[in-house]
């Protein structure tokens, strides 16, 4: 059992250090979360007083986190598989910890993104927040998800043609219950308003696609 | 007399690309101390062969066996107890050539010191980034990453191409050591010199 | 036997298009002249053939994946293609009606968006089998899309409605209480349809999995074995 969390911090490590020498996702991301939220307040304005806000500052929220995780999560598997790296990986790593090695990437990337965009957003717009403790449970929770289901996404389009778009083609459906949620439960934190779901079901989307997510990472990485 | 220590079989194997027939009913046999050498033109199937054989395609038909000391290896077990060495096979550019064995033997639950040691082997600096290697040094990194878990068996693609003279010699010492340990089946287009190579499959039909 | 089938198939149906369309009285408390409302007996059973058939490609898939006979996955595939011929349909005819009804084509009504999301499943699982050029590669991927989508969609079918403030979509037959709040006689035409549609779809199924397997020997000469 050992061996095999060393197993995943060694991807994890690995990954890390090749990021650190070439700045590449992190560039990458970083840019492309600025670009938008610049592009987004711009065309809004400081509209977080407004009685519109709520209903629709919590999803441009969401659909900026959405589409930073599709322009930077694909590499996670793309990057092993075109740099012909993947090879060497299929026979050396234990699948479940090599998901869960590329898993706990993601998550950091996630988790970076989210650090960097939310706070920059609450300013922009001006939106003030009545509950942050739930805002910040939903975007970690909601977060992981979206890790998740993109770490599994990326495995398989990483064996395809056409990788970019085929990734978000492949992944929104997969997020519509999760992003549903947590829209409605940043609603919530930020304006009050009911969500008529609570953390739970979050947390049940979260554990139902990392359970699924593992059983079904072996029989998609190798043959 | 004992059973031989370790076995590899294949038989009847198919695989196709869409309509092409690569391999159309492959079938070999080696055991410890023997060489398998196959043999084909470009677009033959040697590469195909090997990667079914390594567990990294799966054939559409025929079967694939691998008993190491007598015991059966379960299929999804043997493509972390071969020892594969492949044209296509690629490191981390962005991390030296230690850095990448050590992480794979990390991988593989192998002593990382092992890496220091192939590497002064085969006559690698431990700090050229891997990016930065010619073609033949390439080639040495792929035989140490290949034999790093000492396996019983050998899967090389090509084994010497790229290999300048003393490169050749460090491989052939390497798979002479192999031999003593396991078995190796080599693939390459023209016929090579290599000892005790035992049966020979031509997938010129 | 299979003859025999096709022939109580086709009745069936026959007297599902007549029941619906002449038999049972229109719905009760519609306002587009009721006689319009008689499309419900075309969108319910196509909708719920559509839920069959997500379900169908999921089970299939995961079927696929544990036993690798690729007739499990041309099950799976025949599943998505007729899953999003009958979930447009169903689309098309919820939209018409509701614009009659309502005046509106459309609502993001929960139940709207969970055809939706189904539609896109289905396109983003053929998407998957087009992008894939190697045949065990491409069964594989696909029949881990599918299972994904399986355990992923019952959140919306589920969590959705308790989020929307309202729906437009009429009661479900049964009610709070427990009865069953319609005419028999239009229950009957729609369980008769719902039946006869999900017969179809299976019926449809098949044909289109021999299909596939056909065209994939002959496409190899018939060589290999595919079974």
């Amino acid at each position: 059992m050992s061996t095999w969390i060393a197993e995943a911090a060694a991807i994890f490590a690995k990954d890390w250090r090749s990021e650190l020498r070439t700045r590449f996702a992190l560039n990458t991301l970083g840019l492309f979360a600025l670009t938008t939220l610049v592009v987004v307040s711009f065309a809004l304005g400081p509209i977080g007083a407004s009685p519109l806000a709520p209903a629709v500052l919590p999803a441009v929220l969401w659909i900026i986190l959405l589409f930073a995780a599709t322009a930077g999560l694909p590499r996670l598997f793309v990057a092993e598989e075109e740099t012909h790296t993947a090879t060497a990986l299929r026979l050396t790593a234990t699948p479940s910890a090599l998901f869960c090695g590329k898993l706990a990437f993601g998550l950091t990337l996630i988790a970076a993104i989210e650090l960097l965009t939310t706070p920059l957003f609450l300013i922009l717009v001006q939106l003030r927040v009545d509950s942050p403790g739930l805002l910040v449970a939903t975007l970690a929770i909601g977060g992981y998800g979206l890790a998740t289901a993109s770490t599994l996404v990326a495995t398989m389009v990483a064996q395809a043609r056409g990788k970019a778009t085929l990734f978000a083609v492949l992944l929104f459906p997969v997020l519509v219950p999760l992003l549903i949620m947590a829209v409605a439960l940043t609603r919530q934190a930020v304006a009050g308003e009911a969500a008529g779901v609570a953390l739970t079901e979050l947390l049940l989307y979260d554990a139902s696609v990392t359970v699924a997510s593992l059983m079904l990472f072996p029989a998609m990485w190798n043959p | 007399m004992n059973p031989p220590p370790t076995r590899l079989r294949f038989a009847g194997l198919h695989r196709r690309f869409g309509k092409l027939a690569v391999l159309a009913g492959v079938s070999g046999e080696a055991v410890s101390g023997q060489v398998l050498l196959v043999t084909g033109a470009n677009g033959s199937g040697k590469s195909t062969l090997l990667r079914c054989l390594a567990g990294l395609l799966a054939p559409d038909a025929g079967e694939i066996e691998l008993a190491e000391e007598g015991r059966p290896v379960a299929a999804g077990e043997r493509r972390f107890r071969v020892g594969y060495l492949a044209p296509d096979l690629a490191f981390y550019e962005a991390l030296t050539t230690l850095e990448n064995l050590r992480f794979f033997a990390r991988l593989r639950r192998v002593d990382p010191a092992r890496a220091a040691a192939l590497l002064d082997r085969v006559g690698l600096p431990h700090d050229r980034a891997a990016g930065a290697l010619s073609s033949g040094m390439l080639q040495r990194l792929r035989w140490c990453w290949a034999v790093l878990h000492r396996p019983a068996v050998l899967l090389a693609d090509e084994p010497f191409q790229n290999l300048d003279d003393p490169g050749c010699r460090v491989a052939r010492e390497l798979l002479d050591e192999q031999l003593e340990r396991g078995l190796a089946v080599v693939a390459n287009p023209a016929h090579l010199q290599l000892p005790r190579v035992a049966s020979h499959v031509d997938l010129d039909r | 036997m299979k003859t025999l089938a096709a022939w109580i198939l086709y009745l069936w149906i026959a007297l599902v298009i007549v029941g619906g369309l002449a038999w049972a009285p229109p719905l009760k408390g519609f306002v587009a002249g009721g006689e319009s409302s008689r499309i419900v007996f075309f969108h319910v059973p196509m909708a719920w053939t559509a839920f069959v058939a997500f379900i169908t490609a999921g089970v299939a898939s995961a079927v696929y994946l544990r036993t690798r006979r690729p007739r499990h996955d041309r099950t799976a595939e025949a599943a998505v293609q007729l899953g999003l011929l009958f979930g447009a349909l169903a689309t098309l005819t919820g939209s018409i009606w509701a614009r009659l009804e309502w005046g509106t084509y459309w609502n993001w009504d929960p139940r709207q968006g969970s055809i939706v999301l189904a539609l896109l499943f289905y396109a983003a699982y053929l998407a998957l089998r087009s992008a894939v050029e190697d045949h065990e590669t491409r069964r594989r991927l696909a029949a881990g899309y599918a299972v994904l989508g399986l355990v992923v969609a019952p959140f919306l079918f589920f969590i959705a409605p308790r989020l929307a403030s309202f729906s437009l979509h009429p009661e479900p037959v049964i009610n709070q209480r427990g009865e069953v709040d319609m005419d028999p006689a239009i229950l009957v035409v729609l369980l008769a349809g719902s039946l006869g549609f999900t017969a179809l779809f299976y019926w449809l199924l098949d044909l289109q999995r021999r299909i596939a397997a056909r065209l994939g020997r002959e496409a190899l000469g018939g060589a290999g074995s595919e079974a």
